[in-house]
């Protein structure tokens, strides 16, 4: 009795809350799918953090929805030599608490990189090719490097700058709390519930475009279902990483409103190129489960007998509904460096067994296909699908999901054999070239991503030469060549890229991002119809 | 019976006069119960097509290479794309035809149910023995343990063995077993602490019988009755349990789904009107638990004495 008396005085008060459209609009709703781990900027190099971090900080160099560069906090650069980057920097520009921006606190960023303790993907790879800072005017600063380094706006949509007095000794709690959760950015943090929601509040001495809303409430519905049922709902007015299954009832509906568009991740699969062509691989066989005793994924014919068995056009229509674009190299089209006429491998099952006969495997053999089931959208259905691909030209596959955390460990100690992974990459060939193709190796920071472990010299030949390579048209000619090699190595099997998919509500218009960031001022109301 | 009493007519053909043996009047009492026989009648055939089912399934729905992703979530009463099978009740998101899955999912969740109830049986049931017949600080010990166990969710308890052990079937019994035996050994403890002090017993120990035969030849098949009912109840409750788990996502690998994983699959499709993924193997999980039920109550009832006419 008690309790219905309580549950009475709550529906009322919400049917009044409810009623008051003025102080609503006001608001926005926010739904996304991932977790944010940390309001740290450069704690954690993940997207769901790199959205929130820029809500409440800026960048040096800027990028639009298309993830061109644009000016951010500096509003130009340029190479003023061959290892001397110079950024000239917005002026009038304040902290949230009134400090203003200035060169000092450009160099206190770069030098705190390499300094967040206890980093789970630190950001410190972006501060080392700096080898010193050249304050010249507040408003001018100036990044000598050792050698050519022609990424450098590139690596520097990637840091966020803090305020050199606020964050002097800052740990990355302090900005969990929300104490010094304070940056140049459009949204000031009001209140944090870590892995629940962050709520913000309108900067209103922001520099650039003002966002519409006053107040965000941007939480986090890891829970597929209860998205788009929040969304149906009106208990959220925009959600990101909209589930493929709800895709078709939500494009139907007249009041929601579906933007999506392709983004920059390829899913793909990772295969075992640390064992020898004479040794075994952890997780094949032959068909009545004995050891091989050689690792037929060295042999290129095999590597492109599993990629041609592969129906990409099937999996980007029946188990992404639609959501992917099949590809064959990591970058969309109209992207720098993306390879031209490398399309996706031509689905062709009885090409794919000749090959195998071809390599010796006539009868095919035994392997396992892991993946993560929580990562990337329809994970454990691709996998079973590939499975069922690979099963189908004489490979008898056993599929393997399991959470991202076990899986990326297990991936890192290179226990599978052939497992599918993604990578969101920058719009420039050097991104996934030095992360997944190149040679792994600790002490030049390349390969940090490549758990398949392949290695091919004239792949990292070509990445050395481009990386001081100052002239785009020639950076871009290698680029592409490197990547050509690899496919045609077959160094990943490549499926697809993730389109973007984000539905709001009617009354509101979010832009859609190829990088995937969810950030609350790329929602705007829409015009009254 | 009934049928005699109602027509008062004496029968005289003795060939006919049914002699009562306990098992009979056992049979007879338990069909009084329209509702538990139609539950058994249902159990047996669900055991039936358990059993039976690779040579009478449509499809093998485990083996990849007959599934195809083109078939994916065809509505039920569809062709395959070949037009080889109609798939009656639609597939789910791989083209794995629902019907096949079913038969197989329950084969999985009945092995499971009744193994695992089997096994923590027998561990229960020795333990909640040897608690009774040995009294004292055993009792006490077995005693606390049982209530330690009892006190945390069942569901937590699971969920903790398998993060631990990591998945799979077996691991999935193993976490049934650790879960459930603490029911049983309570009961029979309890049964067994009045049985003990029967003269039977008292008899046997004169004679000098060694103890594990008194255990497990006299003091045992006496507390049966309760252990068969709470026995029934368990393997409903397990069947339950690894639905639940597998739903989780930590029981069967999932090219190899069991009920709850079926329904795990399609449970992302409901809000799409795909309803046909999650709702057969939703039932038929209903259909096989409430039959368990159904049995395992008449059960309790004809096998309690104090409800004895």
């Amino acid at each position: 009795m008690r309790n219905s008396i309580r549950n009475a005085a709550l529906v009322a008060a919400s049917v009044v809350v409810a009623g008051l459209p003025a102080a609503k609009a006001q608001t926005l709703n926010m739904g996304v799918g991932s977790p944010v781990t940390s309001l740290d900027p450069h704690y954690h190099q993940l997207s769901p953090n790199n959205a929130v971090s820029d809500m409440i900080f800026d960048k040096l160099v800027s990028t639009d929805s298309a993830a061109r560069n644009i000016p951010g906090l500096a509003e130009s650069w340029r190479a003023v030599g061959p290892t001397t980057w110079e950024f000239k920097l917005r002026p009038n520009v304040t902290f949230h608490n009134g400090n203003a921006f200035t060169a000092e606190d450009v160099v206190f960023t770069i030098q705190r990189l390499p300094n967040v303790p206890n980093s789970p993907s630190s950001y410190a790879a972006y501060a080392r090719p700096i080898v010193r800072m050249e304050i010249v005017d507040p408003l001018t600063i100036r990044f000598h490097t050792a050698q050519p380094y022609p990424l450098m706006p590139l690596d520097m949509t990637n840091v966020r700058i803090l305020d050199s007095e606020t964050h002097a000794n800052a740990a990355t709690e302090d900005f969990n709390s929300g104490r010094v959760a304070i940056g140049t950015g459009p949204w000031r943090v009001v209140n944090h519930r870590s892995g629940d929601r962050i709520e913000f509040a309108r900067n209103d001495n922001y520099w650039g475009d003002k966002p519409a809303f006053e107040r965000v409430n941007y939480r986090m519905v890891t829970n597929d279902a209860t998205r788009t049922a929040s969304l149906l709902s009106g208990d959220l007015d925009v959600i990101d990483q909209v589930p493929t299954s709800d895709l078709a009832r939500l494009r139907r509906d007249p009041n929601i409103n579906v933007t999506e568009t392709v983004g920059l991740r390829l899913v793909f699969l990772g295969l075992d190129h640390l064992r020898a062509a004479d040794e075994n691989s952890p997780q094949i066989t032959d068909n009545d489960g004995r050891p091989l005793g050689r690792n037929p994924l060295q042999d290129v014919r095999v590597r492109r007998a599993l990629s041609i068995a592969i129906d990409r056009k099937a999996i980007a229509e029946r188990v992404m509904e639609g959501a992917a674009t099949p590809s064959g190299q990591f970058l969309p089209p109209g992207t720098y460096s993306h390879v031209p006429g490398l399309e996706a491998p031509e689905f062709n099952a009885d090409a794919a067994r000749r090959l195998l006969a071809e390599a010796g495997y006539p009868n095919g053999f035994r392997i396992t296909l892991s993946g993560p089931n929580d990562r990337y959208i329809n994970d454990s259905r691709i996998i079973q699908a590939v499975g069922q691909m690979w099963t189908r030209i004489g490979v008898r596959t056993a599929v393997e999901a399991q959470t991202w955390s076990t899986f990326v460990g297990r991936a890192g100690r290179q226990e599978f054999s052939s497992f599918l992974i993604g990578w969101g990459s920058n719009p420039d060939g050097s991104h996934p070239l030095r992360n997944i193709l190149a040679t792994y190796s600790r002490d030049r920071g390349w390969g940090a991503s490549n758990r398949g472990r392949f290695s091919n010299a004239e792949v990292d030949a070509l990445l050395t030469e481009s990386l001081s390579e100052l002239d785009n048209e020639k950076r871009e000619q290698l680029l592409i060549r490197a990547q050509r090699i690899a496919a045609e190595q077959v160094a990943v099997i490549p499926l697809h890229i993730q389109t973007n998919i984000w539905a709001s509500r009617r009354g509101f218009t979010h832009q859609a991002r190829v990088d995937e960031l969810t950030r609350a001022q790329d929602t705007r109301p829409a015009a009254a119809r | 019976m009934s049928a005699v009493v109602g027509q008062g007519a004496p029968i005289e053909d003795p060939a006919k006069i049914k002699v009562e043996t306990p098992f009979r009047r056992f049979c007879s009492e338990f069909a009084e119960s329209k509702l538990a026989l139609g539950g058994l009648i249902v159990i047996s055939i669900i055991i039936v097509v358990a059993i039976l089912a690779p040579f009478i399934s449509p499809q093998d729905p485990y083996d990849l290479a007959v599934l195809d992703i083109m078939d994916g979530r065809l509505e039920p009463g569809e062709k395959s794309g070949d037009g080889s099978i109609t798939y009656w009740l639609g597939t789910d998101d791989q083209g794995r035809d629902m019907l096949s899955g079913i038969m197989y999912g329950l084969r999985i969740s009945l092995t499971v149910g009744a193994g695992s109830a089997f096994i923590a049986c027998m561990v229960g049931a020795s333990l909640g023995l040897a608690a009774a017949y040995a009294g004292g600080k055993t009792d006490s010990i077995i005693m606390r343990i049982v209530d330690l166990q009892l006190s945390f969710p069942s569901i937590l308890v699971a969920l903790m063995i398998l993060a631990f052990l990591g998945k799979s079937v077996t691991n999935v019994v193993i976490a049934i077993v650790v879960v459930e035996w603490a029911y049983y050994a309570r009961t029979v403890r309890g049964t067994a602490l009045v049985e003990r002090r029967r003269e039977y017993i008292e008899a046997a120990e004169c004679l000098a019988l060694p103890r594990y035969r008194i255990l497990f030849r006299h003091l045992l098949p006496n507390c049966l009755p309760p252990l068969i009912v709470i026995g029934t109840m368990q393997v409903a409750r397990a069947i339950a349990l690894e639905a639940t788990l597998s739903f989780l996502g930590l029981g069967v690998p999932i090219t190899e789904p069991s009920l709850g994983l079926l329904i795990a699959n399609g449970y992302e499709y409901m809000l799409s009107g795909k309803y046909w993924i999650s709702f057969y193997p939703g039932i038929a999980l209903l259909v096989t638990i409430v039959a368990i039920n159904l049995v395992g109550d008449q059960l309790r009832d004809v096998l309690n004495p104090r409800l004895q006419k």
